[in-house]
C-alpha cells in the first residue's frame, strides 16, 4: 500500500482535526467545571444522587470505549503500515463496541427514568442526563465515522489521503473515549 | 492560511465583487447585532430570564422600551444579511462543482436560517410593540418565541454548518472551496449549538434560554462562525483579484 512511505514521526491526521479536538475539549472543560462547582455547592445532593447510579453500567461503558479505541488504533496502524489483508475487521469490532455503548446507555437511562430520576430531579441528574446525552451524540457520530473508516479500509490500495482520513477518524474516536473517562470519573466515582 | 487559489476556477471581477459582498454582509450582520441585540435590544446578555414572571417581564421591557424598539430595527437588518452571507458561501462552493449539488443544499439551509432569524427579530419587535396592552403572559411568550426560534433550531443552523463542512470534505483533494480547517470549524459549531435544545426543559440554570450553555455559547459561536467564514470569503476575493 502506498501509505507505507509515510514518515512515522509525522503528527497523525491533519491540523483541522486537532483544532476540533482542542475546541471540543474546551467545551467539555466548561461542563466538567460546572459539575465540580455543583459538587462543591451541593455536596450532599450530589453524593446521594451518585449512590443511586449503577456503577456497573458506567464501568461497562468505559471498558467498551477503551476496547473500541484499542481496535481502532490497531486498525489504523495496520492500514498505515500496509499489514494484513482484512484490516476492516478491526473497525467492525470498534463499531460493535460503539453500538453496545449506545445500547447500554439506553438501558441505563431507561432504568433511571423508570426509577423516577429525570433531568428535572436535581442538578446532579440534570448534568448526568445532559452531559452524558451530549457525549452519546458524540458516540453516535463516532459510529458513523467508524462506518466511513470501515469503507475506506476496504479499498484495494490506500493513498496518503485515505491514511489521513483513517487517522483523523481514529483521533475523533479516541476523543470520544477520553471525554467519557472524564465524565465517568466525575459522575460515577467522585 | 491554505486557500487554494492556484487551482481554483477562474473568476471575474463581477463574481469577486459578489463574493466580497457576501463576506462584508457577514461583518455587517455582526456589527448590527452588537448594536441591536447587545447594546440596545437586551437580547445578549439577556434582559429577561426564562424564570421571570409575566409581570417581571413586562416591567423590564417597559423600563427599556425605546432602546429595545430601536434595537429591533438593527436586529432585523442584521438577520436579513444572513441571506447574502450564506449565498456568498454557496457561490464559492458552486464554482468548484461540475454539476450543482452542495451549493443548492447550502442555499436551502441559508434560506431556512435567514427566515427563522427574521422571525426572531419580528418576535422581539412585537414584544415591545404595546406591552401595556398585551396580557403580560403574551409579552413573555414573545420572548420565549424569539429565544426558542434562535436556540432550538439546532438542525437548521447546525445543519447549515454541516453542509458547509461536507462541501469542503467531499471536494477534490487540494481543490476545496474553503480551507479544510474551516470544515472542522463548521463541525465544531454544531457541537456548540447543540445544547440550545435543552431550553425546552429548563427555566433556570445553564440550560435555560438565558443560561451560559444553552444561550451564550450558541449565540457567541454563531457570530464567531459568521466572522470567520466572512473573513475567508473576503480573503479569497482579494487574493483572486491580484
Amino acid at each position: 500500500m502506498s501509505g507505507t512511505s509515510r514518515p512515522r514521526a509525522q503528527v497523525p491526521g491533519e491540523i483541522g482535526i486537532w483544532a476540533f479536538v482542542t475546541g471540543d475539549l474546551i467545551v467539555f472543560s466548561v461542563f466538567f467545571i460546572l459539575i465540580a462547582i455543583g459538587q462543591k455547592e451541593m455536596a450532599e445532593v450530589f453524593s446521594t444522587s451518585r449512590e443511586s447510579l449503577n456503577l456497573y453500567f458506567g464501568l461497562c461503558n468505559t471498558l467498551l470505549l477503551l476496547t473500541g479505541s484499542w481496535f481502532v488504533a490497531i486498525g489504523v496502524e495496520r492500514c498505515r503500515d500496509g499489514q494484513g489483508s482484512d484490516n476492516a475487521r478491526w473497525f467492525k469490532l470498534a463499531i460493535g463496541c460503539g453500538l453496545a455503548f449506545v445500547l447500554n446507555k439506553i438501558f441505563e437511562w431507561e432504568a433511571k427514568i423508570g426509577a423516577g430520576f429525570t433531568p428535572l430531579t436535581n442538578d446532579f441528574f440534570m448534568y448526568f442526563f445532559i452531559f452524558t446525552g451530549i457525549h452519546l451524540l458524540h458516540v453516535v457520530v463516532g459510529v458513523v465515522v467508524l462506518i466511513f473508516l470501515l469503507k475506506v479500509s476496504q479499498r484495494p490500495t490506500l493513498n496518503s489521503r485515505d491514511i489521513r482520513t483513517l487517522e483523523s477518524g481514529g483521533i475523533f474516536w479516541h476523543l470520544v473515549d477520553l471525554l467519557w473517562i472524564m465524565l465517568f470519573a466525575l459522575l460515577y466515582l467522585l | 492560511m491554505d486557500i487554494n487559489t492556484q487551482s481554483s476556477p477562474e473568476s471575474d471581477g463581477f463574481f469577486r465583487s459578489a463574493l466580497a459582498f457576501g463576506g462584508y454582509s457577514g461583518y455587517a450582520a455582526i456589527i448590527l447585532f452588537i448594536i441591536g441585540g447587545v447594546w440596545l435590544g437586551g437580547m445578549l446578555p439577556p434582559l429577561l430570564n426564562a424564570s421571570d414572571s409575566p409581570a417581571q417581564a413586562v416591567a423590564k421591557v417597559s423600563d427599556n422600551l425605546l432602546a429595545i424598539q430601536i434595537g429591533s430595527i438593527f436586529l432585523i437588518a442584521s438577520f436579513a444579511l444572513f441571506g447574502s452571507f450564506g449565498a456568498g458561501m454557496a457561490m464559492q462552493v458552486r464554482r468548484y462543482e461540475t454539476t450543482p449539488g452542495w451549493s443548492y443544499i447550502q442555499l436551502i439551509f441559508t434560506a431556512a436560517g435567514t427566515t427563522l432569524a427574521l422571525i426572531v427579530a419580528f418576535a422581539w419587535a412585537l414584544m415591545v410593540f404595546r406591552p401595556e396592552t398585551y396580557h403580560p403572559s403574551i409579552v413573555l411568550m414573545w420572548a420565549d418565541l424569539a429565544y426558542f426560534i434562535a436556540l432550538f433550531s439546532v438542525p437548521v443552523f447546525g445543519g447549515w454548518c454541516v453542509m458547509v463542512a461536507l462541501s469542503i470534505f467531499f471536494a477534490e483533494e487540494g481543490n476545496e472551496p474553503f480551507p479544510r480547517w474551516a470544515g472542522y470549524l463548521n463541525l465544531w459549531m454544531v457541537l456548540l449549538f447543540a445544547p440550545g435544545q435543552m431550553i425546552m426543559w429548563f427555566k433556570e440554570g445553564p440550560f435555560a434560554w438565558h443560561g451560559l450553555i444553552a444561550m451564550y455559547l450558541p449565540f457567541i459561536a454563531f457570530f464567531i462562525w459568521i466572522g470567520v467564514m466572512s473573513h475567508l470569503m473576503i480573503k479569497i476575493a482579494k487574493e483572486e483579484s491580484k
